[in-house]
C-alpha cells in the first residue's frame, strides 16, 4: 500500500513536468488534427474513399477493420519505439531525483520501507508509461472507430505491451540509478539497453556471425537474458492489427521480460537496502 | 522516564569507492536521550554529528552497536511514524506546493489530517500565504520553515532536527524557538543538531559535545556551563576598588567582578564587607560560561 502511496507521489511530480505535460498536449494535438483532418467513408463496411488535409488517399475499396489494420500496425510501432525513446529520455531524472542528498534522507526518516520506496518509484513510471500508451492508443482506437464503425481493444492491448517492454528498460535504469546517481548515466543505461534489446533480436543470426572466442560468449550470455525487444515490437504490432502470433510466443516473450525487469529490481532493492545515504 | 532513544558502542567507518582509504565518524559513542527532554549535540565540523543522526534513523548503517529508538528498531516503520526529521541540506521537490508536500508526508506516515490541519500547520510556520506557491521559487528561510512544518506533521514523538535555524531570518529564529518551546511543552522530545551554539543553549536542556564520533562531555546546560564556587557582582559606579581586591573580589570586563565563595557565609562575609567600605551591590548571579568556552575546552581536552 505504501509503494502505491509513492507511486502516486511520482505520478502528482510527473504532472508538474514540463516534458509530461508537453507529451500530453502533442499526443492530444496529433489526435484532434486525425479528428479534423481525416474523413473516411465508409460504404456497407467498406473503405471506399479517404481524404487527409482534403487529399484524397491512393487505396482500393476493402473492408474497412481490414484497411485500418496497417493503420494500427504503424500506430503501435509508433507507440513502442517513440515510447521507449521518450520514456528513456524523460524518465531518466525520477530516480535521481529521489536519492538526492537532502530528499532521500527526509523519505527514509518517514514510516517506508525502503523496498517500498524503490518499488513505489518503478511502478509509478510503469504507470506513467502506460498512461501514455494507453492514452495514444485508446485515442486512435476512438478517432478511428467513430470515423468507421470499426472498433477494435487490440491496438491498446499492444500499447499496454509496449509499456510493459519499457517497464524491463527502466528496471535496468533504476538499478543502474541506485548505483550511482546520475539522469545521464541513467539514460545511457537505457539507452544501451534498448541497443542490446535490438542486438538479442537477431541474437542466432549475429552469432552465426561471430567467430569462437570471449566476445562471441560474452555475446551470447548478454543476448541471452535481455529481451528482444524487435520481437516484442513484432508482437505488438500483430497485436495491434489483428494478425496471427505464434501459438507461446507471445507468453514466453513476456514471462521471459518479466523476469528480466525483476531480477533487475531485485537487484537494485539488494543494493539499496545495503547503502547508505 | 523512559528513552525517547539509546544508542551504545555506536561505531560507523566510511570507505572511499575503492576502499582506499576510512575515515571514523563514530566511535564508540554512547547515548541516551530521555522523553520530553531537549537535547542538543554540538560539534565541529566533521565531528559526525549528522552521521549519528543518520545511524540513530536508520538513513545509515552502523558497522556495530545498538540503537533503539522510540522502544523500536530504527528500520521498524512504527517507530519511524513517531519521528519528525529536518535534514541539514533539504531538497524538496520544486514543482510541489507545500500544502503539496505535507499532504505527501501525511499519507506515507499514513495520516489524513485533512486541509484545515495541513493549513494550521503552514500557519505556524508563517506559510500561510504561501500553502500554494511552488517551492522551487521559495528562499532558503522559507524552505526551513517548510522542513520543519514537514517534520511536525503527525505531533512526533521525537523531533530531530539538523541545524533547525539554518537560513532563518533573526526574527524567524525567535519563532521558531517559541514553536519548539510549545513542542516540548506538549511532551515531544527535542534532539537538535546545531552550529548555532547560542541557538542550542537557549533551547536544550542537555548538552553533548561531539569530536571525532566520541562524545567528550554530556549533561545538563547548567552543570557544563556553571563555574563552581564563583559569582558575578555588579556594584554601582564608583565603588572602592582597592578594599573590593582586597576583599577577594577579582575585576573581568564591563565593571562586573568576581569571587570565588565556597558557600554562602563566606559569599555573605566578603559582601558584608563590600557594602561596610562603601560599595553598593546591584546585582548577584552565579559565574557560567557560554556554551562556546565549555565547547572549546571539551575540544581541547579531547584532542589532548
Amino acid at each position: 500500500m505504501t509503494a502505491i502511496r509513492v507511486a502516486l507521489d511520482l505520478l502528482r511530480e510527473a504532472a508538474a513536468r514540463r516534458w509530461f505535460l508537453a507529451l500530453g498536449l502533442a499526443l492530444t494535438g496529433l489526435l484532434l488534427l486525425l479528428v479534423t483532418s481525416l474523413r473516411l467513408e465508409v460504404v456497407d463496411g467498406a473503405l471506399a474513399a479517404s481524404r487527409l488535409f482534403g487529399k484524397p488517399l491512393d487505396h482500393s475499396i476493402q473492408a474497412a477493420d481490414v484497411a485500418l489494420r496497417p493503420v494500427f500496425l504503424a500506430a503501435s510501432q509508433f507507440v513502442f519505439w517513440g515510447g521507449l525513446g521518450f520514456g528513456v529520455l524523460s524518465c531518466a531524472d525520477f530516480g535521481p531525483a529521489l536519492l538526492s542528498p537532502g530528499r532521500i534522507e527526509h523519505l527514509l526518516s518517514l514510516p517506508v520501507r525502503r523496498w517500498e520506496l524503490l518499488a513505489g518509484t518503478f511502478l509509478g513510471v510503469l504507470a506513467l508509461a502506460m498512461a501514455g500508451a494507453v492514452y495514444a492508443s485508446a485515442g486512435l482506437v476512438v478517432v478511428l472507430g467513430a470515423k468507421t464503425g470499426v472498433w477494435t481493444g487490440w491496438p491498446v492491448v499492444s500499447a499496454v505491451l509496449s509499456a510493459v517492454a519499457f517497464g524491463s528498460i527502466y528496471a535496468g535504469m533504476l538499478a543502474v540509478t541506485v548505483w550511482v546517481r546520475s539522469a545521464a548515466l541513467s539514460a545511457a543505461a537505457g539507452a544501451s539497453l534498448i541497443v542490446l534489446g535490438l542486438l538479442a533480436t537477431h541474437r542466432t543470426s549475429l552469432l552465426d556471425l561471430m567467430g569462437r572466442g570471449p566476445g562471441r560468449a560474452l555475446f551470447a550470455g548478454v543476448t541471452a537474458v535481455v529481451p528482444p525487444l524487435g520481437k516484442l515490437a513484432d508482437a505488438a504490432g500483430a497485436l495491434a492489427a489483428s494478425a496471427p502470433l505464434a501459438p507461446g510466443g507471445l507468453v514466453r516473450l513476456l514471462a521471459g521480460t518479466l523476469a528480466f525487469a525483476g531480477a533487475l529490481l531485485a537487484i537494485a532493492v539488494w543494493r539499496f537496502e545495503r547503502r547508505d545515504f | 522516564m523512559p528513552a525517547a532513544f539509546a544508542v551504545t558502542s555506536l561505531h560507523k567507518r566510511f570507505r572511499t569507492r575503492f576502499g582506499r582509504s576510512e575515515s571514523v565518524a563514530l566511535d564508540g559513542l554512547d547515548l541516551e536521550v530521555p522523553q520530553g527532554e531537549a537535547f542538543g549535540l554540538i560539534g565541529p565540523n566533521g565531528a559526525g554529528k549528522t552521521t549519528f543522526i543518520k545511524c540513530l534513523l536508520g538513513i545509515a548503517h552502523p558497522d556495530s552497536g545498538r540503537v533503539e529508538l522510540l522502544g523500536g528498531k530504527p528500520e521498524d516503520p512504527r517507530s519511524r511514524a513517531r519521528v519528525g526529521y529536518l535534514p541539514e541540506r533539504l531538497t524538496l521537490p520544486g514543482a510541489w506546493t507545500p500544502r503539496a508536500l505535507l499532504a505527501s508526508v501525511a499519507r506515507l506516515k499514513g495520516l489524513h489530517p485533512g486541509r484545515a490541519g495541513l493549513d494550521g500547520l503552514l500557519q505556524r510556520l508563517g506559510l500561510a500565504e504561501a500553502g500554494d506557491r511552488r517551492i522551487r521559487g521559495f528562499s532558503k528561510g522559507m524552505r526551513q520553515r517548510l522542513g520543519l512544518a514537514a517534520a511536525l506533521v503527525g505531533a512526533p514523538d521525537l523531533l530531530v532536527l539538523d541545524e533547525p535555524t539554518d537560513g532563518v531570518d533573526p526574527l524567524g529564529r525567535v519563532e521558531i524557538r517559541q514553536l519548539l518551546a510549545a513542542e516540548l511543552a506538549r511532551g515531544a522530545t527535542l534532539f537538535i543538531n546545531s552550529h548555532l551554539l547560542s541557538e542550542t543553549e537557549r533551547i536544550c536542556s542537555r548538552i553533548g559535545i561531539l569530536s571525532h564520533g566520541r562524545l567528550v562531555r554530556s549533561g545538563p546546560l547548567e552543570a557544563l556551563t556553571s563555574v563552581q564556587q564563583r559569582w558575578r557582582v555588579r556594584f554601582a559606579p564608583d565603588p572602592p576598588t582597592e578594599a573590593l581586591v582586597a576583599l577577594g573580589f577579582e575585576p573581568v570586563e564591563k565593571g562586573a567582578w568576581e569571587l570565588a565563595a565556597g558557600d554562602a557565609a563566606v559569599l555573605n562575609q566578603a559582601l558584608d564587607g563590600a557594602r561596610h567600605a562603601g560599595a553598593l551591590l546591584v546585582e548577584l548571579e552565579r559565574a557560567s560560561r557560554d556554551l562556546e568556552d565549555v565547547l572549546s575546552e571539551a575540544l581541547a581536552a579531547g584532542a589532548a
